[in-house]
């Protein structure tokens, strides 16, 4: 799987469209193909709790609505896939 | 008014001789910091946001608790949502934090309202279907809309042309909607407010555009003025344990209803603990990767700050103002909410900052840095509400007023150095957040004053100018009954753009020493019958009941032949009370479900006394209950009207009703405003049918106008304001309290202007109506300021929660030392007539033409519309028009 700036913890988001780097403090796209210092955010798609259902949809161990993109890294169920 | 395509120099209303040929800037113009420069640079490179993370948590942990006491269950819900928030910290911030994980970020609220997405839920999937098609690249080209990403492209949803959403937050934004189908505040209220007798006239009344939008689950909270008190004086961890103290002091005893609001503020608390100290890590792990020493040490100093304000009570100026900003944010996480002013913050931070300049902690530029900074965090507060309220009615301002001046609890003005450079930093740093007005008092020190022009020329439109001793007598007038003495009073604050709201003196120990700070003590000032279009009303008045845009039927017959302006006056009068007497009722069931589903929690806990009475806001736990009014729009133009009718009709019999109604019916010969593409009278085209009704129109234009000492009209605004401030005493809000009148148009005399036909006062078809309630109608005004002032001061203005004035003065007017002494003369002058309210543009209207062809090149140009700031580039063209339009002063 390609991974993107979004999924990457060092994304700053500014808005819908962009954010910056918090290493390089450039700014980046969050659909920017990753660069070599990606480092994966903690997100319901890379939680071994997650479930994907149908597109940017799934649920949480199979009873809550859940979607793939949700930053997890508060969330104190979260777990590595 | 001249017909086909005027030239845009001709396209402009002039008092005075016109201005040279070339263009004038503003007087003064200042940079701010380095620091807040960049952070504002970021900021007009960013887009409204939306994004699902807190209304996911919330919706989550709420269904978990299903059969919960329903205000512990708010509780829960909202600790979940604050504790699951992404942080984000921006490069160069002193003041840290935010709705959301957006430089412009908010969410959308569905317990308050789910319909507009179930509504829209397959045209949003559509775009998002289609949306592929542009690229994110092609969409940054488009500068004209500010902020706004007005439309679709790549993986951003477009949401009502305002708010950007991700693609992959789209569908669980839909199925969390649909969660609250049938059970959110809207549909609760909706369910119970058609038992309401004459519902259905509420539903016409709707339609026709008569009122503008219901109230409990738009912005059930705002228009008010928040309380920093308790986070200052106690710390988050000394209000848990003032709960605590409440619960084992109640719980088990006949009061025990009080354990249930303490149990859900800790509940909430602690959410905002876990927030504040999520920002903590972030800041530590973002001066992990920091290279830069400085700007390494900032990032320490905030997580220090944050985890040190996580608990205690602040220590420094510094500490204040984040903790001030914490609460600020917080309050807009529970509600969505416009108009949460933070009061007279230059005075409850006063003694902070006197303390740390005096011991050498802060020094001027510091303090400079820091409210330019406080300045852009204002400014990127976005309020995701329904789309009629946030275009039509915000302009996406979100309306938090900062106030100035004004007395102290013992008498004295209340001016201080801080606010000094409050107005200091309004000057360098002008954004449209927070917005500034200045309680003018006599006993202000002229420098202050001088200041506040020197601020006021600039051309933000900040600092309004308020009649502090009108406002102290209307607050006495309407709250006596509650327990309102004069000292109290003299705490009392703006809430919203324009909304007076009462406060109350709380005692900050620092050093232990008592000082006396304002703050807010009443909730919304401003619910209740929402934006009342007084024009439409006359035009449904005139055709006896019936909306005739639509062909429907508003009203049953009124029963007037209106043979006499006394019956037109009756029959007028009639409608009006038909329509706030059943607003009311239905807004009061709307109210009364969102105090149910969705109590207020953290403005709760702010506002004295709900933390003594154990009580949120929804239950009268503060201090002063009697906020709800009755508001309205296009004053000027009903005066107007009524004085031409009067007029041409019943006095000099020159026209019969008959013959204005068919004038009005065929728009005066001229094109609509929505066929012409201009809102403004001045651009209206007319039609080869002009010749058949250009007597008649020019009857109506030639009748006399209020704002220009003409008695004849100004008696009619006398009898009208009168009788509406009056009037509105005999409805009761949910809390059983009599209504008050409010006279603001925000930006409602744009889209009310769109649906109201042509009126009696010349004012064509969808064309604009004057904004405010105390502004002339644009190019009426023919005798100069001080003629306005003698037309505004006819009746007394303390009768009502405000009025409203709006001027627009050419720069070259008050330039230099002279202008400035010659401004605050003229302001003085409206001040001791009993004025309440004046605010203006100091701007060459020929620069607004060349703005409204060109945006892109006046990214940063603010105007003043009614009673706020906002970039140029982010309003309608309805109100883009209307201020244009505004009479121009050349001279004073």
């Amino acid at each position: 799987m390609e991974n993107n700036c979004k999924d990457c913890k060092y994304y700053l988001p500014v808005d819908v469209f962009k954010g910056i780097c918090k290493i390089e403090k450039t700014n980046i796209g969050p659909d920017d193909l990753s660069c070599i210092q990606f480092e994966r955010l903690p997100k319901c798609k890379f939680c071994r709790k997650y479930k994907a259902e149908k597109e940017f949809l799934g649920s949480c161990l199979g009873e809550t609505i859940a979607y793939p993109d949700m930053n997890a890294s508060k969330c104190a169920g979260f777990e590595w896939f | 008014m001249r017909p086909p395509e005027p030239s845009p120099k001709e396209a402009i209303n002039y008092y005075g001789p016109k201005p040279s040929e070339s263009i004038e800037n503003r007087e003064t113009k200042r940079s701010p910091g380095y620091r807040a420069n960049s952070a504002r640079k970021l900021y007009f490179e960013a887009k409204s946001s939306a994004s699902v993370e807190f209304p996911y948590w919330y919706t989550r942990r709420w269904e978990e608790l299903e059969g919960e006491i329903p205000i512990v269950r708010r509780g829960e819900a909202m600790k979940s949502g604050f504790e699951h928030l992404t942080p984000v910290i921006y490069p160069g911030e002193l003041l840290v934090m935010g709705k959301a994980a957006y430089l412009r970020g908010s969410y959308p609220m569905p317990w308050l309202s789910e319909a507009f997405f179930m509504a829209v839920e397959d045209k949003l999937y559509k775009e998002a279907m289609e949306s592929g098609k542009l690229t994110a690249d092609s969409f940054t080209t488009i500068g004209k809309g500010g902020g706004n990403v007005i439309r679709s492209s790549g993986n951003v949803i477009s949401i009502a042309g305002k708010f950007g959403l991700r693609k992959e937050e789209l569908p669980v934004l839909m199925e969390v909607a649909k969660k609250w189908k049938d059970k959110s505040v809207d549909d609760i209220g909706h369910k119970y407010e058609q038992l309401v007798p004459g519902y259905k006239e509420k539903e016409a009344l709707m339609r026709s555009v008569i009122c503008m939008f219901d109230s409990g689950y738009t912005l059930p909270q705002g228009r008010e003025v928040i309380n920093f008190y308790y986070p200052l004086q106690y710390g988050i961890d000394g209000i848990i344990r003032i709960c605590e103290e409440g619960i084992a002091e109640t719980a088990g005893t006949p009061d025990m209803d009080r354990i249930y609001f303490f149990q859900a503020v800790i509940l909430m608390l602690q959410g905002l603990q876990s927030w504040i100290r999520n920002h903590a890590e972030e800041a530590r792990f973002l001066s992990s990767l920091e290279k830069d020493e400085k700007q390494k040490l900032e990032y320490d100093e905030i997580a220090g700050r944050l985890e040190w304000l996580s608990t205690n009570r602040p220590r420094s100026f510094h500490d204040a103002m984040q903790m001030i900003w914490i609460f600020q944010t917080a309050v807009l996480n529970e509600d969505a909410i416009s108009g949460l002013s933070p009061g007279r913050v230059g005075q409850v931070l006063y003694p902070y900052w006197k303390r740390d300049m005096e011991k050498g902690i802060i020094d001027r530029e510091k303090t400079l840095d820091l409210l330019e900074c406080m300045r852009i965090k204002f400014t990127e507060i976005d309020c995701f509400a329904s789309m009629g309220v946030v275009g039509g009615v915000l302009s996406g301002n979100t309306f938090n007023n900062l106030c100035i001046g004004g007395l102290k609890k013992d008498g004295t003005q209340a001016a201080n150095e801080l606010e000094m450079l409050i107005l200091e930093a309004g000057i360098t740093c002008d954004t449209p957040q927070p917005t500034l007005s200045l309680l003018y008092d006599e006993k202000l020190p002229e420098e202050f004053l001088l200041k506040g022009i020197e601020c006021t020329k600039i051309g933000t439109g900040y600092p309004a100018w308020v009649n502090n001793q009108v406002a102290m007598e209307f607050l006495l007038n309407n709250y006596g009954h509650e327990g309102m003495q004069s000292e109290e009073a003299r705490a009392w604050s703006i809430g919203g753009c324009l909304e007076t709201s009462p406060g109350s003196w709380m005692p900050l120990e620092l050093d232990g020493e008592i000082h006396w700070i304002p703050g807010g003590s009443a909730p919304a000032t401003s619910v209740g019958v929402h934006f009342l279009s007084l024009p439409k009303l006359l035009e449904v008045t005139l055709f006896d009941g019936l909306d005739m845009r639509s062909g429907g039927r508003v009203f049953p017959s009124h029963g007037y032949a209106l043979e006499s302006y006394e019956e037109l006056w009756s029959a007028l009068k009639d409608y009006f009370h038909r329509a706030v007497h059943v607003l009311t009722l239905t807004n009061n069931i709307q109210h009364d479900a969102w105090r149910k589903i969705s109590p207020s929690l953290v403005n709760s806990m702010l506002k004295p006394d709900c933390l003594k009475k154990g009580k949120d806001i929804g239950q009268m736990g503060s201090r002063f209950n009697s906020t709800f009014n009755v508001e309205s729009c296009g004053t000027a133009n009903l005066v107007n009207s009524l004085a031409s009718l009067k007029k041409n009709v019943y006095d000099d019999h020159k026209y019969s009703l008959a013959e204005f109604r068919n004038a009005i019916l065929a728009n005066f010969g001229f094109k609509t405003a929505q066929e012409t593409g201009s809102y403004s009278l001045i651009d209206q085209v007319a039609t080869e049918e002009y010749h058949k009704w250009k007597k008649i129109h020019k009857a109506g234009l030639d009748a006399p106008k209020f704002g220009n000492d003409d008695e004849y009209v100004d008696r009619i605004m006398a009898d009208w304001e009168n009788w509406f401030c009056s009037m509105t005493h005999e409805f009761r809000s949910l809390y059983d309290q009599p209504l008050y009148a409010c006279q603001i148009s925000v930006s409602t005399h744009g889209p009310m202007g769109a649906v109201t036909l042509a009126s009696p006062d010349g004012r064509l078809c969808g064309t604009t109506f004057s904004d405010g309630s105390m502004s002339a109608f644009p190019g009426t005004d023919k005798n100069g300021p001080y003629a306005l002032f003698e037309s505004a001061s006819c009746w007394n203005h303390s009768l009502s929660q405000n009025s409203q004035m709006n001027m627009k003065i050419h720069p070259s007017v008050v330039k230099g030392r002279e202008g400035s002494r010659k401004f605050l003369e003229l302001i003085r002058a409206y001040m001791r007539k009993g004025g309440f309210h004046v605010q203006f543009n100091i701007v060459d209207s020929r620069m607004l033409k060349e703005a409204q062809a060109e945006p892109d090149k006046f990214r940063s140009l603010l105007v003043r519309v009614a009673g706020f700031t906002q970039y140029w580039v982010e309003l309608g063209k309805q109100i883009q028009d209307e201020v244009i339009s505004r009479t121009e002063y050349e001279e004073l």
